[in-house]
């Protein structure tokens, strides 16, 4: 609901009188300049490259395998890690959830199950290459925000075809607006004392990425 | 208060001294100019060299100078816009025409909550209407959760910048503010270290406080949604956690489409901080089930802006997406830091923004604090041109003082008026260089140069030597020169 009182009339009354809007908004804003670049150049090997150089700037930690190798991959990423409690969204691939391990699968954990948990492991929407970004829409695949949020450690599994180079181009695959997003850039940091970065601050302090060669 | 840092700064322009006066203790202080000057030296050299890689840059620059221009040409349908799908996606929209209303208004949601403590994100526009004391002096502990808000917050020291706010505070100076109120004796002062401190003094805050305050950078018209953009995960922390969201916007905030953030968000961080991409971007709508704040509120702040709004040269000032950018390239804020301009919102913008905000009752001495080099205006991200508003806001502040009674026995004003004549006609502009040489004569040194002058004059000797006046004008060596041929 909306809360009506008389600051909303004197609000909009003054903005109104001040603007004099010409009441054709939809025309005025498809008519505004959009020069800057929206899709990459790259070839689909140097984007993916490129968002390898990224994500390792940020110090993620990224493995490259093949759809058949995934499994492996994930139980050696988790072994390597030295924890043994991980957390998984509600709809994560069955064969991503390692043996050996103990899961806390996500139908409705409480806060302070979840913060039990040493890692997440999670799916992504998207990954943009040229900023290192990886995008996650919450997605039962992808986790409630506050999975990826309280364990120390995330996995994050991303198919190649997931990638693209730019911005734009990201916001062009999404069929509609998204109502819940996080972008990561990077694991959590500051550089409010003195400019220095550090690494970890309240989210995740390890990121770890692993991309699937030829999942499409 | 440790003794390096400098005296209890004065953010409110209703109380704040002028610049030139409110600068002086911070010139006097080397060691928070050196800070200062540290800081922006990093922030700089990282935001010059990703600004350079990215071809489309100007490009950018372009589309987001017109995204905000036509968000604010059309501010009350996208406002209207904003009200009714946030209120549809569960979210509820309050309006504040000022910082008492808005302060009021949030107190208000706090009490119905019962809340006793409130964790924060950071949100100058919190700051703007000193909403920390307020809810304070009702009761309610507020616990600001980004590292440089805690850093101020534990030291009771102002922000100095919309970004960085306690780059004027060096490591020494955290470690004695930390390990005096986390009662944390043998705290060093290695940042990674004094970073920990604040994660574990938070975490428990984090879980177990049910109310939380934000800022917005972004509110979408489209989808009635916000986004957030932060570093540390503090934001996600506050955002995730709670029962209970309220998050306080200035109406100008608004974009017209969720895709608008494809142009702001490759400006923003580049601008800010000099990254590629700040480490968390949260984009929410109203209230996710299962997801998050269950009830979320949002206080639409006016505040003045509508008046900036209806002055079309001034409008502009209302495309800031709060980067910091005019004041990390600013010669004057690189001296002065964030302080002496006497208000939440420092350097060039602040300079504009800050009268304009008070209706140009306060802050009157700020439009002259710059240059005018326009080293803000070509860094700006969304193509603000704070030299022409500093102009007119200059203009302004003259065509006041005008008005003062008194004013004629200013020696300024009748300095300007004696000069006025004496420009006006060529025999008088003569007859007072020869008056000025003889006059100038009783106060030049043997060295040739003026140390010292009286009255108006002394403003300038203050500071810097004048030489002193030649005997002959070149008007004078050009009458009498030998001509040839003759």
């Amino acid at each position: 609901m909306s809360v009506t009182t008389p600051s909303r009339q004197q609000i909009l009354g003054k903005i109104h009188a001040a603007t004099q809007p010409t009441g054709n908004q939809a025309d005025a804003y498809a008519a505004l300049p959009r020069p800057y670049i929206r899709r990459g150049q790259l070839s689909t090997q140097a984007c993916l490259e490129l968002l390898i150089e990224r994500l390792r700037e940020y110090d993620a930690e990224v493995v490259e395998c093949t759809a058949a190798e995934l499994p492996f991959t994930v139980a050696r990423q988790l072994a390597g890690s030295g924890r043994h409690i991980f957390a998984a969204p509600a709809r994560l691939p069955a064969d991503w959830l390692t043996e050996g391990f103990e899961w806390l699968v996500d139908n409705g954990l409480s806060d302070a199950e979840i913060e039990k948990a040493e890692g997440v492991v999670t799916a992504g929407f998207c990954a943009v290459a040229d900023s290192g970004t990886i995008v996650l829409h919450h997605s039962a695949a992808e986790g409630r925000r506050v999975l990826t949020l309280l364990p120390d450690w995330h996995l994050c599994i991303l198919r190649a075809g997931q990638v693209v180079e730019t911005l734009p181009e990201y916001f062009d695959r999404c069929d509609q607006p998204a109502a819940l997003a996080t972008y990561i850039s990077g694991p959590s940091a500051t550089a409010d004392i003195e400019m220095t970065r550090i690494k970890g601050v309240h989210g995740p302090r390890f990121l770890h990425v692993i991309l699937v060669r030829d999942g499409n | 208060m440790s003794a390096t840092v400098e005296e209890h700064a004065i953010l409110d322009p209703t109380l704040a001294k002028p610049f030139p006066q409110a600068v002086l203790p911070v010139l006097r202080n080397p060691q928070l100019r050196k800070n200062v000057a540290h800081a922006i030296d990093v922030i700089q050299a990282k935001r010059a060299k990703l600004v350079a890689e990215k071809a489309d840059w100007q490009e950018l620059r372009t589309a987001a100078a017109a995204i905000r221009s036509h968000a604010l040409d059309n501010l009350a349908f996208y406002l209207e816009q904003f009200e009714t799908r946030c209120t549809a996606a569960g979210g509820q929209v309050h309006w504040a025409a000022d910082a008492v209303e808005a302060r009021q208004i949030i107190l208000d949601l706090l009490r119905k909550e019962g809340a006793s403590e409130v964790i924060k994100i950071k949100t100058m526009t919190s700051a703007e209407i000193q909403l920390n004391p307020f809810i304070e002096a009702s009761g309610i502990r507020t616990y600001e959760t980004d590292l440089a808000e805690i850093i101020l917050q534990l030291g009771d020291q102002e922000p100095s910048h919309i970004v960085v706010p306690a780059l004027h505070i060096n490591r020494a100076q955290v470690r004695e503010i930390f390990a005096r109120k986390m009662g944390l004796e043998n705290l060093s002062d290695d940042p990674k270290e004094l970073t920990n401190a604040a994660r574990t003094y938070l975490r428990r805050k984090f879980l177990d406080v049910p109310t939380a305050i934000s800022g917005a950078n972004f509110l979408i018209a489209e989808t009635g949604g916000v986004a957030v953009v932060e570093s540390e995960g503090n934001g996600r922390m506050c955002l995730t956690l709670p029962r209970t969201m309220i998050t306080l916007a200035g109406i100008e905030k608004v974009l017209p489409r969720f895709q608008d953030l494809e142009v702001m968000l490759q400006l923003l961080a580049r601008s800010a901080t000099g990254e590629r991409m700040n480490p968390y971007t949260s984009l929410w709508t109203g209230v996710t089930p299962g997801d998050g704040p269950q009830t979320f509120h949002v206080v639409l702040l006016d505040n003045g802006r509508s008046s900036i709004l209806a002055r079309p040269k001034h409008r502009q000032t209302l495309k800031c997406i709060r980067c910091a950018a005019c004041m990390n390239t600013c010669p004057v804020y690189r001296q002065t830091g964030g302080h002496a301009y006497g208000s939440v919102y420092p350097g060039p913008i602040g300079a504009i923004l800050t009268p304009q905000l008070a209706e140009m009752h306060h802050a009157q001495s700020l439009p002259f604090a710059s240059s005018l080099c326009g080293a803000c205006y070509e860094v700006c991200p969304v193509k603000i041109n704070i030299p022409e508003v500093l102009l007119e806001l200059r203009s302004e502040v003259v065509n006041q003082e005008r008005k003062q009674v008194g004013r004629v026995l200013d020696p300024m004003y009748l300095g300007l008026r004696i000069a006025n004549l004496i420009f006006a006609k060529a025999w008088i502009f003569h007859s007072a260089q020869w008056f000025g040489r003889i006059g100038l004569r009783f106060f030049t040194g043997k060295d040739g140069w003026i140390h010292w002058l009286p009255s108006v004059g002394g403003k300038w000797t203050q500071t810097r030597d004048l030489r002193g006046l030649p005997n002959q004008t070149f008007h004078s060596w050009w009458a009498a020169r030998p001509k040839e041929g003759k």
